[in-house]
């Protein structure tokens, strides 16, 4: 009988948390790119405040990757070294100009419109990346293990990589309207969710037939099912609100563990060979556990302070000053 | 291969001083916020208001920015010393890494709700409260990753012996990294001096806007900045100087071998001098100044270590011996002036009305992020060959993958650019509102583009 890879969970499971803000951030980074007059004011509240939160669980999962995997690092380095640090200028181009563009003052030369889509590009950029880098571990496409070699035409030339890639696209352009509720957008989002969900399993199938199971079809009826409650009145306000969204996004990503786990790279990787043991997997779970309490408190201390403003009817603000009455004088 | 590696170390070394320069302005512009906020709900100053409300837009740049190089930084030594990474990975130094980031949570959580929801708070002191867990998350960050630089410096929590010999990874103690020889040292003299340098620049530009503005409203609140700044730095520099002094006694302690570099010492000795510049030739030194016996004075007679100790193969750049001294000389001349400038304001001669004593500060402000800037070099350049101190080389560590130059050169014309910009940016986006707006504004709402 085999016993569960914990470490692998719980560093999948952060995963799943991080993608599934990210993907919260790519369709808003999409609307702002296709639509930005028209959809500034539903997306830029939510994004402003929560792209450094999305970045914070990148870096989350990456050092407990390190900790997790720690003989994958070498393998990983030689393998990606190109692709991570476009990865790495894209995140620079990303934070420089969401930065800006919140503080950038009217009338210069340079709009906050240009630089949030910008943003927006540099965000679809990264998403371009981490989705080569994730179907390279999953299917092994572009890469040989053997020689640890990564080709970027090996990657895109084989069957199923820019079905993969058109598939993910379409189901992010489905589902931002309903993620951010854009009305007028309404009557895309079933037909580029179902076609996207359609092509992504095509996709997987190219890559391998093994792909395909219950496993992989439960999560995509729940992605169809998404914009289908967005069609009523009566079911849209479930799914565009924006925390079960999210976490109805982290459980599906997370459900697609078994696309990597027991093996990554399409089989040739078992996973249990290349996790820490020894003393580190207890220091692993201590500070898991410690930082899952941290996390959770601070999670909860931000969505109380978020459900405030919005009974208060306060939009999320810029730097301020307390309301209290001034005296004068330096 | 020699100049990939060469590549991997200058690419990290250029993200790093990079990432160093906007932190340290970041912590102190997270520190001038916290101390104005609690003035002003103490006083109900309004000066002290219109500061914090003009710190906190370039701090939201600062920390972006900083938190993209962050990133940056954790990725690229995964990318460009993987072999050091899978070492760090493998002990307990990654669960240093891995406490950071919940440091880091604590800061972003709360810049997010004292920034964009800080307004729903109405308790008098609330606001104050929020930026406290910024500070300390800043801080936290900092001393952490000082603590993994520490590590490299005098490292512990594994068999070290056995991974010489043979590569291999036994007898790891997790929790060992936390604390190393040098961890004590290292941590105090970046707690002190790396806000110090933050708090300067604010001080150099605080002075420098107070003699260059014609309104009196602005000319308060630099002078309400420029008094936080200078007391600040006061206690600072005292700090970093005690804390300077004990890490050379570390160095004599646990790394000889720097110590002797940074000292210049060919051979070791009780009563040896003190050397400015010069050049080792053989068994003594040529040129620069000397002044005999200072270095025996201040070290209290000890034996200090010479380089003839150590094979030469394994002897640092000795121009870390030139960067330790123009450290030490730029270190000593920002206290006199500091302490000179405070003794000034404390005896009610109002230094801040003189352009001369204005643009001193400006200049000492620049000349304290070189130092900063300095003694980074001079720690880093000193453990060379190793990345981890008598352990593993950085040529053994490295990634020799060609793939790593473009997307690398690409990373420094950006960052050439983005830097100089960024600071450019911080001070347009200080000055952006008008000062009455900034001293009576709304209570929130129009600062965010959105």
């Amino acid at each position: 009988m085999s016993t569960i890879n914990w470490l692998f969970e719980i560093n999948f499971a952060i995963f799943a948390v991080f993608l599934a803000l990210f993907i919260s951030e790519l369709m808003g980074g999409v609307l702002l790119l296709v639509a930005y007059d028209a959809t500034k004011a539903k997306v830029l509240p939510y994004i402003v405040p929560i792209w450094e939160v999305t970045g914070t669980f990148a870096a989350f999962w990456v050092v407990t990757a390190d900790f997790a995997y720690p003989s994958m690092l070498v393998p990983v380095a030689t393998l990606l070294a190109g692709l991570i640090l476009v990865f790495l200028i894209l995140i620079v181009v990303r934070n420089a100009a969401i930065s800006f563009a919140e503080l950038i003052l009217k009338g210069g030369r340079i709009s906050e419109k240009r630089l949030y889509q910008l943003y927006g590009l540099a965000t679809v950029g990264i998403g371009v990346v981490v989705l080569i880098v994730l179907s390279a571990i999953v299917s092994g496409a572009g890469v040989t293990l053997a020689t640890l070699n990564f080709s970027l035409w090996g990657w895109a030339t084989a069957s199923g990589s820019l079905p993969y890639l058109l598939g993910v696209l379409l189901i992010a352009v489905g589902l931002a309207p309903v993620f951010y509720n854009v009305e007028a957008l309404r009557r895309i989002t079933v037909p580029f969710t179902v076609a996207g969900v359609a092509v992504e399993t095509g996709a997987l199938y190219l890559y391998s037939s093994s792909f395909i199971g219950p496993a992989f079809l439960i999560p995509a009826l729940f992605t169809i099912v998404v914009p289908l409650l967005y069609q009523f009145r009566l079911t849209a306000p479930i799914v565009y609100q924006k925390l079960v969204f999210a976490l109805v996004g982290a459980i599906i990503v997370f459900s697609l563990s078994y696309l990597v786990y027991p093996t990554a790279f399409n089989g040739a990787l078992p996973v249990d060979a290349v996790t820490t043991s020894g003393p580190m997997v207890g220091a692993f779970y201590i500070l898991t556990a410690a930082g899952i309490v941290v996390v959770g408190l601070l999670s909860v201390l931000f969505l109380v302070v978020v459900w405030r403003a919005k009974q208060a009817r306060v939009p999320p603000a810029g730097p301020a000053r307390p309301q209290v009455p001034v005296a004068h004088g330096p | 291969m020699s100049t990939i590696v060469d590549f991997d170390r200058f690419l990290f070394a250029f993200t790093i001083g990079s990432h160093i320069l906007i932190v340290s302005l970041s912590i102190g512009m997270a520190i001038m916020i916290c101390i104005s906020e609690f003035l002003f709900a103490r006083t109900r100053n309004k000066y002290y208001g219109g500061l914090v409300r003009r710190l906190i837009r370039p701090f939201i740049v600062a920390f972006g920015i900083g938190t993209a190089s962050g990133i940056v930084m954790a990725v690229e030594l995964v990318n460009l010393f993987p072999v050091f990474m899978k070492l760090v990975s493998s002990t307990g130094v990654i669960a240093i890494f891995y406490v950071e980031i919940f440091a880091f949570f604590l800061e972003t959580i709360f810049l997010v709700v004292y920034v964009y929801y800080g307004d729903t708070f109405k308790g008098r002191y609330t606001r104050w409260v929020l930026t406290v867990p910024i500070v300390v998350g800043t801080l936290l960050s900092a001393v952490l990753i000082v603590m993994v630089n520490a590590w490299m410096n005098t490292p512990n929590g594994f068999d070290i012996g056995a991974y010489v010999a043979s590569g291999s990874i036994t007898g790891v103690n997790p929790w060992a990294p936390f604390l190393t020889a040098s961890t004590g040292y290292e941590v105090f003299h970046v707690v002190a001096s790396v806000p110090l340098t933050g708090v300067m620049l604010l001080g150099g530009f605080f002075a420098y806007r107070y003699v260059r503005s014609g309104s009196a409203d602005e000319k308060a609140l630099f002078l309400n900045g420029l008094r936080v700044a200078v007391a600040l730095s006061l206690v600072l520099v005292v700090l970093s100087i005690l804390a300077g002094a004990l890490e050379i006694d570390g160095l004599w302690k646990y790394q000889p071998l720097k110590y002797a570099a940074i000292e210049l010492n060919p051979v070791p000795g009780n009563n040896l001098p003190w050397t400015f510049f010069g050049t080792v030739s053989g068994t003594s030194v040529v040129g620069g100044i000397q002044i005999p016996g200072l270095q025996g004075f201040l070290e209290g007679g000890k034996t200090m270590p010479g380089l003839s100790q150590f094979p030469q193969s394994e002897w640092p750049p000795l121009i870390i011996h030139e960067t330790f001294g123009v450290m030490l000389l730029g270190g000593a001349l920002l206290g006199v002036f500091v302490i000179g400038y405070a003794a000034l304001w404390f005896a009610k001669k109002k230094p801040f009305d003189h352009p001369i004593l204005a643009y001193a500060f400006l200049a000492f402000s620049a000349l304290t992020a070189i130092v900063m800037e300095l003694g980074w070099m001079t720690d880093e350049l000193g453990r060379q060959p190793w990345i981890v101190y008598n352990v593993l080389t950085v040529a053994s560590a490295a990634n020799y993958n060609s793939s790593l130059y473009g997307p690398g050169i690409v990373i420094i014309l950006a960052y050439l650019f983005l830097v100089p910009f960024t600071f450019w940016f911080m001070d347009r986006v200080f000055r952006g509102k008008p000062i009455a707006v900034d001293l009576a504004g709304p209570a929130g709402g129009e600062d965010v583009n959105y």
